[in-house]
């Protein structure tokens, strides 16, 4: 991967920042910040997950930042091919400092055998007819090797006993964001789909999950529709969950 | 009174579940009563009778809808087919989960009686933990949230009503 061209270009580095998505949701309101420029911190004192949720970050040991992007090629229906080329670019620059394998799960943590190491947000400001800016949240635990409120969770200096220069690792992690997100530009969401697919957590693997109601059963990743559900095979019979209605067991 | 404001109150008191409603201002009084009331609706302007076309002007007196007590019931009903007539609709342009506010503790980012412009965001729309700040269109007045917060919504649904006169 050559050495990224946009993003990371314009770089706002902050000592701290209580949500670098916050910060650059913020900066899109107020100006227009050229694409790819990048809010990065390493002490994110108040990190977000999903609506709720928070992400636990010892200072100056993990990299927490947030890339503005204006794929204004995609509709709004399309926003999961955004979600697709992120994933892939998060996932395979990890890959390359690990000798563990690094899957994705549905449908966009990272994980390292069970468990996560690295946590995407995606928030998008849309119209009717297309994605106007999307700031694209990462945060990536490197060096803290103890996690106290998420057990489930890993680290790069954990899985490898080894010690990360966050400035370099960011930089690789802007060429392999810039890599994916021009595959996506170009308009190969077909191929996309299949390398997405391919490194995806229990895909064509029979795996245990239950239901909103609390049934579990045994089912079979077969892929993933235009919007972004998962398909599974139950029974020999496809259905497809939203992200609220499924959740894997083992 | 005039014609608008007549059509404002019949449907005001359509929403509320009120079965009749009387009001009086000046020399001017205005009676509704709705289908659960009596079966059919009774629309009555005063005073004694007179026709409401006698209160408007010229231009305003030919249009249709609360003419005259005789035709009320079929006005009443087209009323409220055609709630959103002249409002404009802010739509969902994808599938998702609709919320109100940008977080759980932070206010909502419209309510009734908003003014919403064109490029304002007016809702979060979550589709596999993709987070959509919804841009408006239009411009406007709120004068309906149309869905729940929190609740799923499809592509096209619509999430706000938005009355262009503000």
């Amino acid at each position: 991967m050559d050495n990224p061209i946009f993003i990371g270009k314009v770089l706002h580095d902050f000592d701290q920042l209580s949500s670098t998505n916050e910060y650059a949701t913020e900066l899109l309101s107020k100006s227009n910040p050229a694409e790819g420029t990048v809010i990065s911190t390493y002490n994110q004192q108040a990190g977000r997950g999903q609506i709720g949720s928070s992400w636990e970050s010892a200072p100056n040991r993990n990299i927490s930042l947030s890339v503005i992007l204006y794929p204004n090629f995609l509709q709004p229906t399309q926003q999961f091919e955004l979600n697709k080329a992120i994933s892939l670019a998060v996932r395979s620059f990890l890959a390359k400092n690990l000798s563990a394998e690094v899957f994705i799960k549905w449908p966009n943590d990272i994980y390292v055998q069970d468990k996560k190491i690295a946590g995407i947000l995606i928030q998008n400001s849309i119209t009717s007819n297309n994605i106007k800016s999307s700031v694209v949240g990462i945060g990536i635990n490197v060096n803290q090797k103890f996690f106290e409120t998420a057990p489930n969770a890993t680290s790069l200096s954990a899985q490898t006993n080894n010690f990360f220069d966050l400035n370099t690792l960011r930089l690789e992690l802007f060429a392999a964001l810039e890599y994916y997100y021009l595959k996506l530009k170009s308009g190969s969401f077909s191929n996309l789909n299949t390398i997405y697919l391919e490194r995806l957590l229990n895909y064509n693997n029979e795996a245990l999950y239950e239901d909103v109601q609390g049934e579990r059963f045994l089912g079979t990743i077969v892929g993933v529709d235009d919007l972004g559900k998962i398909l599974i095979v139950i029974n020999g019979e496809k259905r497809s969950f939203n992200i609220k209605e499924i959740q894997l067991i083992q | 009174m005039t014609f608008k404001e007549i059509q404002d109150l019949i449907k005001l008191v359509n929403k509320s579940g009120l079965t009749e409603f009387k009001m009086k201002d000046g020399d001017f009084t205005v009676s509704i009563r709705t289908k659960s009331f009596s079966e059919a609706p009774i629309i009555q302007t005063g005073p004694a009778m007179m026709p409401v076309q006698n209160h408007l002007p010229p231009a305003q007196a030919a249009a249709p809808p609360v003419a005259a007590p005789v035709t009320a019931p079929a006005a009443a009903k087209e009323e409220a087919k055609d709630d959103n007539a002249g409002y404009l609709e802010i739509k969902s342009p994808i599938v998702g989960t609709f919320y109100r506010s940008p977080s759980p503790d932070k206010e909502p980012f419209l309510k009734v009686g908003d003014m919403v412009n064109a490029g304002d965001t007016v809702c979060i729309v979550e589709a596999m933990k993709l987070f959509n700040e919804i841009e408006s269109e239009v411009s406007g007045k709120v004068v309906k949230v149309v869905i729940d917060d929190a609740s799923p919504c499809e592509y096209d649904q619509v999430l706000f009503l938005v009355d262009p006169k503000g």
